[in-house]
C-alpha cells in the first residue's frame, strides 16, 4: 500500500512537470500534503491512538490546508499572471525529469542490494527532491520558486519516513513550523519584491554583485 | 533540565515581553538583562562551576561549550551597542523595523543556544532553521531595495541549504542500518560511541550533504553568497553577529558529523573534503578581496577567507586542529570590531562605497583607529589573537608543503587586497577638497571595540588554562592527541 502511494506521489511529481497552471500547482501541493499524512499514519492503523494522530493531523493541516491556501491568496492578491513563464522548452522538462526519475529509480533498486531501504518511497521521495531542484532552476517566476522549495521538502519528509528514521513529536513538530514560517516568511517577501521591483522574477534580483 | 531556564526560558520570556511591550528603552534594559544571565551561565558552565546534567537531547561537553561562551559573549556586546544604533538618526522606513528588533533578537539568542547545546541532530536541524528565520527580518531592516533582495537570497539559499543538511542526516540514520543503532535516535553521543560499526558509504555521503548543504550558512566557497548578501546588506550589529556567531552555528552542525566519522575509516574522506571547502574558500576571498567596491562586502569576504582557513585547520587535524578552534573564538571577537566600526563609517559618509569614503582617519579618529586596529587583527598581526591561532593552523600544515604554500600565496594576496582597500579609506584625501563635518564623539560602539580588542590581545597572549583546558578536551573528544 505505501508502495501505490508513493507512486501516486511520483505521479503527482510528472503532473507537476507538464503543467504550466500556477493554480494546479497549489492543487498538487495539496494532494502531495494529502498523500504524505496517508503514508505517514500507514503502518500505525492496527493500533491507532491520539498521540500517533498527532504528526500526520498536524502535516495534514499545514501541508494541505495551510500552506496551499496561503499560496493560493498571494496568486490572488498579486494577480500574478496565471500561466508560469518558462525558461526551456516544456518537452524538454519532461524529458529531464523522466530522465533523472528513470536514474534514480535504477540506482535505488541497485542499492537496496546492500541497505534495508524500501525500493519504491526512496525512490519517489528521491524523484521529489531533484524536480523541486529542476523547478528552482528552471522556472522564472519567485511564487513558482516557493513551490519547488516545498516540493523539495515534501520529498525530504517522504524521505523521512521511507527510511524509518524516528524522530522525536517535538522534533517533527519543530520542523513542520520552521517549514510553515518560512513559507509565510518567503511569501511576505514575493509581497515585498513584487511592489518594490516591478515583476516579481528572479532575474530583477540582480543587483547585489561584486 | 534547570539550566534551560537561564539559557532557553529566558530568552522565550524576553521575546513575549518584549512583543508586548513597546517603550524600546524597556525592551532593551529585559533583552540585556537576558544575554547578562545568559552569559553569566555560559562563562559558568564553561569553566566547569556548574556542570549541568546531560539528558539524551542537550548535552554540554567541551564543543558545545566552547561555542556556547562565543554566542554568548558576542550576543552580550552586540545586544549592549544595539541601543544607541536604533536612536541614530535614521530614514522614516526603518520605524517599522525597530519595533520588533529586541523581539526578534531574543528569539536569534534561544535558536541558536538550543542548536548548539543539542544532541540530537534533529534538534540541531530545527534550530538553526530557526536561527535563519530570526534573523531573515533582521535582514530586511532598511526595507530598501538591496536589503530586500538580500533578505529573500540569503532564505531562500540557507532553506534550500538546510534541506539538504536534513538529507545528510537522514543518510546518517541509512548508516545505522543492520547495526545496533538500527532504529535508535540520532544521537550524537551514541553515534559516536559504535561508529566503526556504520556503513561507510552512507556516512561519506551523509557527510558531503550536510558540509555543501550547511556551508550556506557557513559561508564556504562557493556556497557563500548569499551570506555575503546578507551580511554586508544588514544592519552593523546584525552583520557582526552573524558573521560572530550564526557561522559558528552552522561550522558545529559539521564538526558534529564530523565528530561521528573521526574514529572511522572515512575520516580521512571527510577531512579532504573540508580542506577542499578551506582552500575554495581562500581562492574565492581572493580573487574578490581585488574586485570589491563595498567596504561591508569586503569584511564579509574576510569572514569566507576565516571560516575558511578554520575548516582547513579542522581537515589538516593536530595542532592545526587546536589553532581552528582557536581560530573560531578570535575571529568572532575581530568581526564584531571590523562591522561595528564599518556600521559608524556608514553612518557618516551615507555609503557603502570603498570610493565614496575618503580620510576616516582624520575626520573620525575614534572610529578610524579602532577600524585600523580591528583590521590588523583581522589580517594576523601580532599581538593579536589571530596572529597566534593562524601560525598554528600553518604549523600543522608544515608536513604538506605544497598545501602550506598555496595557503600563504592566498594569504599574502588578500592581506594586499584588503589593506590597499583599507588604506584608501582612511587616508586617501577627499576628492572635492571640503572637509566633512562629521562629529566622532566616543560612543559605545568604540568601548565595545576597544574592549574587544584589549581581550584579543590578552587572550592571545596569554592563553587563559581554561580555555586551553576546553580546546585540548576537545581535540581528544575528535581523537586527536596534542
Amino acid at each position: 500500500m505505501e508502495n501505490v502511494l508513493s507512486i501516486l506521489f511520483c505521479l503527482t511529481l510528472l503532473y507537476l512537470v507538464i503543467t504550466a497552471r500556477l493554480k494546479t500547482y497549489v492543487g498538487i501541493l495539496r494532494a502531495q500534503g494529502i498523500l504524505l499524512s496517508v503514508i505517514i499514519i500507514f503502518p500505525f492503523l492496527r493500533h491507532l491512538s491520539v498521540h500517533i494522530l498527532i504528526i500526520p493531523l498536524m502535516s495534514l493541516i499545514v501541508k494541505a490546508v495551510i500552506i496551499p491556501r496561503f499560496i493560493n491568496k498571494i496568486i490572488i492578491d498579486l494577480d500574478v499572471k496565471r500561466i508560469i513563464e518558462p525558461n526551456i522548452q516544456p518537452f524538454n522538462f519532461l524529458l529531464l525529469s523522466v530522465a533523472s526519475m528513470s536514474v534514480i529509480f535504477i540506482m535505488s533498486h541497485v542499492l537496496s542490494g546492500y541497505t534495508p531501504i524500501e525500493t519504491i518511497p526512496f525512490a519517489s521521495a528521491f524523484s521529489a527532491i531533484v524536480i523541486g531542484l529542476l523547478l528552482i532552476i528552471f522556472r522564472e517566476k519567485l511564487i513558482v520558486h516557493v513551490v519547488g522549495f516545498l516540493i523539495l521538502e515534501n520529498g525530504i519528509f517522504l524521505f523521512g519516513t521511507s527510511i524509518a528514521a524516528e524522530m522525536p513529536t517535538i522534533v517533527e513538530l519543530g520542523a513542520l513550523l520552521d517549514i510553515l514560517v518560512v513559507v509565510f516568511l518567503m511569501g511576505i517577501a514575493v509581497n515585498k519584491i513584487s511592489s518594490t521591483f516591478t515583476e516579481q522574477k528572479v532575474t530583477v534580483l540582480g543587483g547585489l554583485k561584486d | 533540565m534547570e539550566i534551560l531556564i537561564p539559557l532557553a526560558i529566558l530568552p522565550v520570556a524576553g521575546f513575549i515581553a518584549c512583543y508586548f511591550v513597546h517603550n524600546r528603552k524597556a525592551q532593551y534594559i529585559i533583552s540585556l538583562s537576558a544575554a547578562v544571565v545568559h552569559l553569566a551561565c555560559s562563562y559558568l558552565i564553561f569553566a566547569e562551576i556548574i556542570i549541568p546534567a546531560e539528558s539524551d537531547l542537550f548535552r554540554f561537553d567541551a564543543l558545545s561549550r566552547l561555542f556556547l561562551l562565543i554566542l554568548s559573549h558576542v550576543y552580550f556586546w552586540i545586544l549592549l551597542v544595539s541601543y544607541s544604533y536604533l536612536n541614530r538618526p535614521a530614514m522614516v522606513k526603518e520605524e517599522k523595523s525597530k519595533k520588533f528588533f529586541f523581539a526578534m533578537l531574543n528569539i536569534y539568542l534561544l535558536a541558536n543556544t538550543l542548536a548548539l547545546i543539542s544532541n540530537h541532530l534533529g534538534i540541531f536541524w530545527v534550530a538553526s532553521e530557526m536561527t535563519t528565520l530570526s534573523v531573515a527580518p533582521l535582514i530586511y531592516y532598511y526595507r530598501d531595495k538591496e536589503s530586500l533582495e538580500a533578505m529573500w537570497k540569503y532564505l531562500f539559499l540557507v532553506s534550500v541549504g538546510i534541506a539538504f543538511a536534513f538529507i545528510g542526516f537522514l543518510f546518517l540514520a541509512l548508516s545505522a542500518g543492520k547495526t545496533v543503532l538500527e532504529g535508535q535516535q540520532l544521537l550524537v553521543s551514541l553515534f559516536t560511541l559504535h561508529a566503526k560499526q556504520l556503513n561507510p558509504i552512507w556516512l561519506k555521503a551523509s557527510f558531503i550533504f550536510v558540509f555543501v548543504g550547511l556551508s550556506t550558512k557557513i559561508g564556504i566557497a562557493p556556497m557563500h553568497t548569499g551570506d555575503i548578501d546578507a551580511t554586508s546588506n544588514s544592519p552593523s550589529p546584525i552583520a557582526a553577529l552573524m558573521a560572530g556567531s550564526l557561522r559558528g552555528t552552522a561550522l558545529l552542525g559539521v564538526l558534529r558529523v564530523y565528530q561521528i566519522m573521526a574514529p572511522t575509516s572515512t575520516a580521512a574522506f571527510a577531512r579532504s573534503i573540508m580542506i577542499i571547502g578551506g582552500l575554495v574558500s581562500l581562492f574565492a576571498a581572493f580573487v574578490f578581496m581585488f574586485k570589491v567596491n563595498n567596504y561591508k562586502r569586503m569584511i564579509a569576504y574576510s569572514s569566507v577567507e576565516h571560516l575558511g582557513l578554520i575548516t582547513l585547520g579542522i581537515g589538516t587535524g593536530g595542532i592545526a586542529f587546536f589553532g581552528a578552534m582557536l581560530h573560531t573564538v578570535f575571529n568572532s571577537l575581530t568581526k564584531v570590531v571590523l562591522f561595528l566600526n564599518a556600521g559608524n563609517i556608514h553612518k557618516a559618509y551615507r555609503s557603502r562605497e570603498i570610493d565614496s569614503v575618503w580620510n576616516v582617519l582624520q575626520n573620525m579618529p575614534w572610529t578610524g583607529w579602532l577600524f585600523m586596529l580591528g583590521f590588523f587583527a583581522v589580517i594576523a598581526m601580532p599581538p593579536f589573537g589571530i596572529f597566534f591561532s593562524e601560525l598554528m593552523i600553518l604549523q600543522g600544515l608544515l608536513s604538506r608543503p605544497l598545501l602550506l604554500a598555496a595557503v600563504l600565496f592566498l594569504l599574502f594576496f588578500i592581506f594586499v587586497g584588503m589593506s590597499r582597500n583599507v588604506f584608501r579609506m582612511l587616508y586617501s584625501n577627499s576628492p572635492n577638497n571640503h572637509a566633512a563635518a562629521i562629529d566622532d564623539k566616543f560612543e559605545i560602539t568604540h568601548f565595545t571595540s576597544l574592549v574587544l580588542l584589549i581581550l584579543l590581545v590578552i587572550l592571545g597572549i596569554t592563553m587563559p588554562p581554561q580555555l586551553h583546558s576546553v580546546i585540548t578536551q576537545i581535540s581528544k573528544d575528535f581523537g586527536i592527541l596534542l
